[in-house]
């Protein structure tokens, strides 16, 4: 029996070691669980960073843009926008020339006004703010829940801040970037870095957030810089300033009054 | 045929040389502004219509459309094979074929960029470009490169590129991806001879498909050349008859804006953005189509050149009446003579009318050449192949195109007024009795 009772021994320890390697594993999985969060829910946190749904958002952008063997031109608009109707008014206050510019959006449609011609053309949420890095996608909302789909998640460090960095594809063929990298700061959740790729997986754009300014609870970025990675040296910087979310006349959403402010 | 009269009636002009000169030097200005402006009208629409047939690649164009999942409009033909067979059945001839695609983009090289409008077309086998462009670098060899871009004299310099470099491109694709690609420069096109090469940058077609979404054998627009301009609408009816027949879906090629404020084109497209769909629709138009308010123009020049004929003419008619009623005076002593020896009225009259007859004729053929040689003045003048005005010359300078109807029509008209101008001198003429004539002393 002794043999038995050493066999009966033996099986008993097999198994407290096989379940506390189980009961490790779950607690360890569990901890990692804890601090990996959900890359959707995460991309959605990013995305409610700029979402001013029910309210209105208005302020003034300053864009410097460097081109090499250039002189740098300075480009000022004043933005205004409602989300909840997916609308904004871009007005171009710098340079003089440009003044009175303006792009107004009215659910998927971007007209941009001349004031010299006194015309509405058809433009692009897409298409580049006059002759600067930023497109007019940088001044609305983003969507990277709804347009992406995570592919990886990462961690990673911007400078001595630690992020989670998602790659994202894009999940139709109708987004500005087909693929963009996002490097998002853990705590608090704000987006440090972005990169963007063309269709055929060429890094276009490089987008750092240095400086976050607080707005009724909402972390915006307050500094942004483009830097053109397929032509080297271009780059711009994006200061906002008067940001406000006072309630704007439903008349500012509309072409008449792009041509009111544009004379 | 009594040539006696038309003989005295030389004379008379000839004795009064200084006068003569005078009159008909204001004649020959006259006609003479009128057939440059002509002249201009006359090959204005036609150098318009052939640069831009040149530059879109047809005189008529075949493009299609179709909607995304997405409810986006984009501009492809998938498959062309229905179209080939309704060109074949339409029982017309044309010159040539050409696919094409675009996109807007940024060319970049070495820190430098610039846009522009690339023309993705089968350049090994594109018999136009061989005949339209002249090269100032590379080679026609290198057209056989798959990722070749032909760019003008002005890009290359801006750029500072040489054959054989590297063009990086940034663009959209057609459902606005952003999206890069590179291009090696297989030649250099110079800008003065031709108005094509200034602003067009060529590029492969399948390679330039393949980076803006569009799949092999695919394109977004058929180009077809006639030998003839002039045969682009009756070959748009054809082909849009035969591809009905066929069961293509057909955007309506009837519309038109009854107040003129829209070309063909412009009208058509407007329509269409208000129009849903599935598959692929189809658009046929032609040259002139695009460029209806160019020939508004050309109404616009010939209706200012008569007007302008009508008012130079009418303070010319009275310098030319008054001139001749004082020559009546002149000659009173002289006209009584003529009477008396048995001259009839009728035959003064004719004289007098010979006279002006010769004058107007005289005047409008100088005032003709005059023109001639103006308009062969003014095209030697080269003209910058960026200026706007360069999509009205030909190959950089300007040319005349004078219709000779037109021509001889003017003189007619010369010739009447005149006519006209003088009857009453020349009645006045005939009617003096003879006795009262010679009794006169001047």
């Amino acid at each position: 029996m002794p043999s038995i009772s050493t066999k009966g021994h033996r099986y008993h320890r097999k198994n407290i070691a096989v379940l506390l390697a189980i009961a490790l594993s779950l607690v360890a999985g569990v901890a990692s669980a804890q601090g990996k969060p959900d890359p959707r829910a995460l991309l959605k946190q990013v995305d409610n960073l700029s979402d001013f749904t029910g309210r209105d958002f208005s302020a003034v952008f300053t864009i410097v843009t460097q081109k090499p063997g250039e002189k740098d031109s300075v480009t000022q608009a004043r933005v205004f926008r409602r989300d909840q109707k997916k609308q904004f008014l871009i007005l171009i206050l710098l340079p003089e020339v440009n003044k009175g510019q303006g792009y107004l959006r009215e659910d998927d449609n971007v007209w941009f006004y001349d004031p010299t011609s006194r015309k509405f053309s058809h433009s692009s949420v897409k298409e580049n703010l006059q002759n600067t890095k930023a497109k007019n996608s940088d001044f609305t909302l983003s969507s990277f829940a709804e347009d992406y789909t995570v592919t990886s998640m990462t961690e990673g460090m911007v400078g001595k801040f630690p992020v989670w960095v998602l790659d994202l594809k894009a999940n139709t063929n109708e987004v500005a970037y087909d693929r963009v990298v996002l490097y998002i700061r853990k705590d608090p959740t704000m987006l440090l870095k972005r990169e963007d790729y063309s269709v055929n997986g060429r890094l276009m754009r490089t987008t750092a957030y240095p400086k976050y300014v607080e707005l009724e609870g909402k972390l915006l970025p307050s500094q942004i810089l483009i830097l053109d990675e397929i032509n080297k040296g271009e780059k711009s910087q994006i200061t906002m300033a008067e940001q406000s979310v006072t309630p704007l006349p439903d008349k500012v959403f509309t072409k008449a009054f792009l041509e009111q402010v544009s004379r | 045929m009594n040539t006696v009269l038309p003989r005295i009636a030389a004379r008379n002009l000839l004795r009064q040389k200084k006068r003569t000169i005078l009159l008909a030097g204001a004649i020959a200005f006259g006609i003479m502004i009128v057939t440059l402006i002509n002249g201009f009208a006359g090959s204005f629409i036609q150098n318009v219509s052939e640069n831009f047939a040149y530059l879109l690649g047809g005189h008529v164009f075949v493009s299609g459309s179709e909607y995304t999942a997405s409810g986006r409009r984009i501009s492809v033909i998938r498959d062309d094979s229905v179209i080939m067979q309704a060109l074949s059945s339409s029982g017309q001839r044309w010159a040539s074929l050409q696919k094409t695609s675009e996109t807007t983009a940024t060319l970049i090289f070495e820190g430098k960029s610039i846009r522009q409008n690339l023309t993705g077309i089968d350049l090994a086998h594109s018999t136009m470009l061989k005949e339209r462009l002249a090269l100032i670098n590379g080679s026609w060899d290198n057209l056989a490169w798959p990722n070749a871009i032909i760019v003008s004299q002005s890009v290359a310099k801006k750029l500072n590129v040489l054959p054989g470099d590297t063009i990086v491109a940034q663009f959209q694709t057609v459902t606005g991806q952003n999206n890069v690609g590179e291009f090696r420069l297989a030649a250099v096109t110079v800008d003065s001879t031709s108005f094509i090469g200034s602003i067009m940058t060529y590029v492969q077609l399948d390679y330039l498909n393949s980076l803006i979404g569009l799949g092999k054998g695919e394109y977004m627009s058929l180009g077809i050349m006639l030998d003839k301009l002039d045969r682009s609408e009756a070959f748009a009816t054809s082909l849009y008859t035969s591809m009905k027949g066929m069961g293509l879906k057909l955007f309506d090629r009837s519309t038109r804006e009854s107040d003129g404020s829209m070309t063909p084109f412009q009208a058509m497209i407007q329509k269409q953005n208000s129009e849903t769909w599935t598959g692929t629709k189809y658009r046929v138009y032609t040259v002139d189509d695009v460029l209806a308010q160019a020939k508004q123009i050309v109404v616009a020049l010939d209706t200012g050149s008569v007007a302008i004929l009508i008012v130079l003419f009418a303070i010319v008619m009275i310098g030319i009446s008054n001139s001749f009623r004082m020559a009546m005076y002149e000659r009173i002593r002289e006209i009584g003579t003529m009477r008396a020896v048995g001259v009839q009225r009728g035959e003064i009259r004719s004289m007098f009318l010979y006279e002006a007859l010769f004058l107007a004729l005289a005047g409008a053929v100088v005032g003709i050449i005059l023109a001639l040689i103006v308009m062969a003045i003014l095209s030697l003048i080269t003209f910058d192949p960026q200026s706007p005005v360069f999509l009205i010359l030909k190959r950089g300078h300007l040319s005349f195109y004078l219709p000779p109807l037109r021509a001889l029509g003017n003189i007619a008209i010369i010739a009447v007024l005149t006519l006209v101008a003088v009857y009453a001198p020349a009645n006045a003429a005939a009617k003096m009795p003879p006795a009262e004539a010679l009794r006169t002393v001047k």
